[in-house]
């Protein structure tokens, strides 16, 4: 019996030196010293015990007891001292563990916004080959060898008759060979031209569009560019069509916003001028039509393409268009 | 192009801001880049008042004047005798850059400083006086600025223009353009000529041996000039627009040029043996050395032009050293001609020469616009040089150029636009700019076109003219209606955005790098020679070194990244990049173009945090990646096997790489690059890498996901720890298991593999835990452990491991 009275008396005291929460330091004192717990079920067998030890054993029970009901007490007084200091608890503004996030290439997350953005208006996404044919990268496209429209795109050869494609336009030429109108589809893609400086890279990319069915109109491209225009930057960004020259398309039209970084103002960035040239734009000239065989009394359409690069440069404030194919990890991790 | 306004408002009245004419031409589609001031340079030059006049203490010829140059006085050193007290002088303050070239600096001169420098008119740029300081009249106050008290004002534009646009090649093109929109008259030069003395056709002859390439050629003669420099007026036009003037006949052909558009020659009329011209093309081999001094070899598609005996200029691109107009020249042969603008074009090419000549004639110039810019530049020689004019002209036209009739419909043009312009308001667009309008009925026009407008030759060219001049922004903006329309989306985008997904789920970041790469890579990664990553596409006109072929691989595009990334102490990473390689099949064919997915991993496994400390990659890490990946693209049996030999993968450390199968098609591989191949990329620190063939990844992904049911009964489970050889592969194991064919296994897992005390060497244990569930009851503990036994026997017995004493 003495025994266990000092194991019970070792075991209480070390569970409390525990860390507890007021509800097990509650059920540990209903263990040690409630009704039906163990010093009370001690105290209760002293009567089985030989007459001599009673008084021995009967003292070390109460000794226990008294122990036991202060040192309880003590974690009781202790466990509200704690929840009323302020300062209790963990420190939650240590940073939790850290999951690393990866990003996306600021292209690849402005390429996709361009294409859902004409996905939701019913354009089909396609692709087609980086190295292209000289057919369907000029010829087809309204520019034969030795017009001058050919010096606007210095090409990378392969061989005579073997380029990287200069612009995405050869999707164009693709699709409409594969299918007959009504034709919806944006093809966004890589693009290569010999040009190397601060806001031009060797390698870039554009997204092509086009449409075509009976009826479309030149004012129909307006509309659908004002569309994306809206959802691209805002509701509020105006958009002026001016009259510029692509051998596929007639009428051609440069497409320009408000400058986003002064609203109109003029700044550095639009050269003072208050508006940002984002696309270049037309009515498919029917010679492209006449290469792929469409009926060019029954149809009409137009077609756009536009330099990711610098919509990305304007929407993430991108300076130096090299920063994007450096890939400096700090860089990345921006968007 | 570069036009100056006064020099425009010779030919059209502007009476509107100049920002607003450069507006109104932008949206016409003449894209005014710049607008300067053309006399931006004398900002800090201003008036001054000579107060007082010393003599140079160390020279003879010099004085010391003090200025009042407003803000105060100046002390200048001076050497013009025509200076006096009290006159007004232009002074340039320190840092003006003259239009000579000079910059004007505070310094000593002969031991005098001298804080400024008084300017002679030709110091200026504002004319020929050479002499004298240029005394300003005594009006102007001291401190202003010159320009503004002589009135000196004009603006330069820089026009972009587009390649279709040949006629405004000139300050008349322009100049239409912007009488029709502001409504004006276009005023042509008058030209009179003198009738002329003896006959030029007396003294000379022009014989066009190649029609196909020249398809016009006229020339007038004129004798006994007197070569000099221009007149004031003559240079100032041409520098304005940054012309340098050479001599008063050489000059007039430039003028001209600016003015018609139509280039023009001037030949030492002397010089030409036999005193005649031959259009020929070359002989092949044929040598001729150019104005510029250089010779040339030429070939026999290459027009010339000849005089009796041998070629004497460059048709339409440059004129030969053998002809030019020097000081001795008397008598001159001036060409104007019409040449074939391919012809031009492929010999202003192949010769590597752009002149401005060349430039308008490989875009087009008029062809009944030959015989003005002639005459025009006889009459301007005649002033300026001097002479008498030869009577006639030569004109040889074998190929008459036929003015083109174009019927348009306006209901095609209103369809097109989307406008409800009449037939009277399309005509009168038209008609603004110079073209012949018939109105035939009420939907169509006949339209004839001037032939210096050689872009017009369809009716959807004239559409386009009718948009612009009507305004883009006067077109309503229309939506399309259209027919509902929807096509399933193409493969590979919902696939790449599921693995984008999961890479960037793990915390991979996505790179972009160029897709041509060094030739050397392919030697840095140590591929063998009969490799089909040595097919590579070659570039002909490489930008620099580092980008002469197309990769046929991701990896050095990887490692490369991860070079700039450490030079910037950026150690830590996790990037991939999506995109094609390209490989060679046939001489000038399309080559074959394979999508691939690929990244890499280096440094440390978590971010650095209070954690934790760092830990570095392994091959489990970015195995797991994978796996990741596969299973988000629902890829079926995906396994990872120990290469049979390096071969295919010779940039991957033996013993830590592996292929990836789905089943038996070959996806790829993952593992750690080999020691050689960083020392080859300069770096040392272990990189994991993956490289998968994404097109092989598209065939194999299963679109079917479907559901099973899973027991409501508990499970029960059991350990079984082997040791075993530390060759046997665990999967291996497993597979055995899962082979074994017990419905009852529900899962095995691997929870301990251990090499090391106390385990013997080479050998290794591997723990597995046994989950074992029925679909129909609860298992008896007694069942499960026959079971556990019976299979665990059967392992030890096939794979002659020993059970793990616990
Ligand atoms: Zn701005």
């Amino acid at each position: 019996m003495k025994a266990e009275l000092e194991k019970i008396e070792k075991e209480a005291l070390a569970l409390l030196k525990t860390d507890l929460s007021l509800d097990e330091i509650k059920a540990l004192q209903v263990k040690y010293l409630g009704r039906k717990g163990l010093i009370t079920g001690c105290l209760r067998n002293i009567s089985s015990l030989p007459q001599e030890e009673r008084p021995k054993i009967g003292l070390l029970a109460n000794k226990v007891k008294k122990l036991l009901e202060e040192a309880f007490r003590k974690a009781l007084k202790e466990y509200s001292a704690k929840e009323k200091r302020p300062e209790a608890g963990i420190d939650v503004t240590l940073p939790g563990r850290p999951l690393l996030r990866g990003t996306l290439h600021p292209i690849t997350q402005i390429m996709r916004e361009i294409s859902d953005i004409f996905s939701r208006l019913g354009f089909e996404i396609l692709e087609g080959p980086d190295i292209e044919s000289d057919y369907y990268n000029f010829e087809a496209l309204n520019l034969p060898k030795d017009h001058p429209a050919r010096d606007m795109q210095d090409t990378f050869y392969i061989s005579e008759n073997v380029v990287l494609r200069t612009h995405t336009s050869p999707i164009q030429i693709r699709t409409m060979e594969k299918k007959q109108p009504p034709i919806r589809m944006i093809g966004p893609g890589k693009a290569y031209r010999v040009d190397s400086d601060i806001s031009h890279t060797p390698m870039f990319h554009q997204a092509e569009g086009l449409m075509v069915d009976e009826n479309v109109s030149f004012g129909d491209l307006k509309g659908m560019l004002t569309i994306f225009v809206h959802q691209m930057f805002d509701e509020t960004t105006s958009i002026r069509f001016r009259p510029s020259f692509f051998p596929f398309t007639e009428p051609s039209a440069e497409v320009d916003i408000e400058c986003v970084i002064c609203r109109g103002k003029g700044c550095r960035v639009c050269s003072h001028t208050g508006w940002l040239e984002i696309l270049g734009a037309g009515m498919v000239d029917p010679a492209v039509f006449k290469y792929v065989g469409y009926d060019t009394d029954r149809y009409t359409g137009f077609a756009f393409g536009m330099g990711i690069e610098r919509i990305a440069m304007l929407r993430y404030g991108i300076e130096d268009i090299r920063k994007l194919y450096e890939n400096d990890i700090r860089f990345l991790h921006q968007f | 192009m570069k036009v100056s306004l006064s020099w425009l408002k010779d030919y059209v009245d502007v009476d509107v801001d100049v920002n607003q004419l450069a507006h109104a031409l932008t949206m016409t589609g003449l894209e005014v880049e710049s607008v300067t001031d053309q006399y931006a340079c004398l900002d800090s030059v201003v008036v001054g008042r000579i107060v007082d006049i010393s003599p140079h203490p160390n020279a003879d010829k010099l004085s010391i004047c003090n200025v009042d140059a407003g803000e105060g006085f100046r002390s200048i050193v001076c050497g013009a005798p025509n200076i006096r007290v009290g006159n007004l002088v232009p002074v340039a303050l320190p840092g003006t850059e003259l239009p000579s070239g000079i910059t004007v600096r505070e310094a000593a001169i002969r031991g005098e400083m001298s804080h400024g420098m008084l300017c002679s008119e030709a110091e200026l740029g504002l004319g020929d006086a050479t002499s004298g300081i240029l005394i300003l009249s005594d009006t102007a106050r001291p401190g202003t600025r010159v320009k503004a008290a002589m009135s000196l004002s004009d603006t330069l534009m820089e026009i972009d223009l587009t390649p279709n646009r040949s006629d405004c090649l000139s300050f008349l093109g322009i100049a239409r353009e912007i009488a029709a929109i502001l409504k004006k008259d276009l005023n042509y030069p008058k030209i009179q000529l003198p009738s002329g003395d003896r006959s030029v056709s007396e003294q000379t002859s022009v014989i066009i041996e190649a029609p196909e390439h020249c398809f016009r050629y006229a020339a007038r003669l004129i004798s006994g000039v007197k070569i000099g420099t221009s007149p004031f007026w003559l240079r100032s036009r041409l520098e304005s627009i940054g012309l340098r003037s050479i001599n008063n006949v050489v000059d007039v052909t430039n003028f001209v040029l600016m003015e018609y558009g139509q280039p023009l020659h001037a030949f030492d009329f002397d010089r030409l043996e036999e005193h005649r011209i031959v259009v020929r093309t070359a002989k092949e081999g044929e040598q001729f050395t150019t104005l510029d001094g250089v010779e040339r070899k030429l070939s026999s598609d290459m027009l010339v032009i000849c005089d009796g005996r041998k070629p004497v200029a460059l048709a339409g691109v440059i004129g030969g050293l053998n002809s030019e107009v020097v000081t001795e020249t008397k008598n001159i042969l001036i060409e104007s001609a019409y040449f074939n603008p391919i012809s031009i074009r492929r010999t202003a090419k192949r010769l590597g020469l752009k002149t401005e000549s060349s430039h308008r004639f490989e875009r087009g110039v008029d062809p009944r616009g030959v015989i003005s810019a002639l005459d025009r530049a006889a009459r301007l020689m005649l002033e300026t040089a001097g002479g008498s004019m030869a009577k006639g002209v030569i004109d040889e036209y074998p190929r008459p150029t036929s003015q083109r009739v174009i019927s348009l419909s306006v209901s095609r043009t209103n369809r097109l636009l989307g406008t409800k312009l009449s037939a009277v308001a399309i005509a009168d667009h038209l008609g603004s700019i110079e073209l012949n309008v018939k109105i035939s009925d009420n939907d169509h026009l006949e339209v004839t076109p001037p032939t210096f407008r050689v872009d017009l030759e369809r009716p959807v060219d004239l559409m386009e003219e009718v948009a612009r001049l009507e305004g883009y922004d006067k077109i309503a903006t229309t939506y399309p209606i259209a027919p509902v329309t929807s096509n399933k989306p193409i493969q590979r985008l919902p696939c790449r955005k599921s693995l984008f997904a999961s890479l960037a789920g793990c915390g991979f970041s996505q790179i972009i790098t160029y897709s041509f790469i060094a030739e050397r890579s392919c030697d840095q990664l140590l591929v063998s020679s009969d490799d089909s990553r040595r097919r590579m596409v070659r570039i002909l006109n490489p930008l620099t070194e580092d980008q002469t072929v197309m990769r046929t691989s991701l990896i050095p595009g990887l490692l490369n990244t991860m070079v700039h990334n450490r030079n910037q102490n950026n150690e830590d990473l996790k990037i991939f990049e999506s995109g094609k390689v390209f490989f060679h099949t046939k001489e000038d064919t399309l080559p074959e173009e394979v999508e691939m997915i690929s990244g890499l991993w280096t440094g440390s496994r978590r971010e650095r945090s209070w954690h934790a400390g760092a830990t570095t990659v392994d091959f489990y890490d970015i195995k797991g990646v994978v796996e990741r990946m596969l299973d988000g693209l629902n890829v079926p049996s995906v396994h990872f096997r120990k290469p049979g030999d390096y071969a295919r993968i010779p940039y991957l450390k033996r013993g830590y790489s592996a292929e990836i199968f789905s089943g038996e098609v070959y996806l790829g591989e993952v593992g750690e690059i080999s020691v050689d191949v960083l020392k080859n990329f300069d770096l040392n620190k272990p990189v994991f890498i993956f490289d998968l063939n994404f097109d092989i990844l598209l065939s194999q992904i299963s679109e079917v996901k479907s559901s099973k049911g899973f027991s409501r009964f508990p499970a029960v489970s059991r350990d079984l720890a082997l040791i075993l050889d530390n060759t046997v592969e665990v999967q291996g194991i497993t597979d055995y298991l899962k082979g074994l064919g017990e419905d009852l296994i529900e899962y095995i897992e691997i929870f301990d593999v251990y090499e090391g005390k106390p385990i013997p060497q080479g050998k290794k244990s591997v723990a597995f835990r046994i989950i074992y569930r029925s679909p129909e009851k609860t298992l008896e503990d007694a069942e499960v452990n026959d079971l556990h036994e019976e299979i665990s026997k059967k392992v030890l017995e096939h794979f002659k491991a020993e059970l793990r004493p616990s």
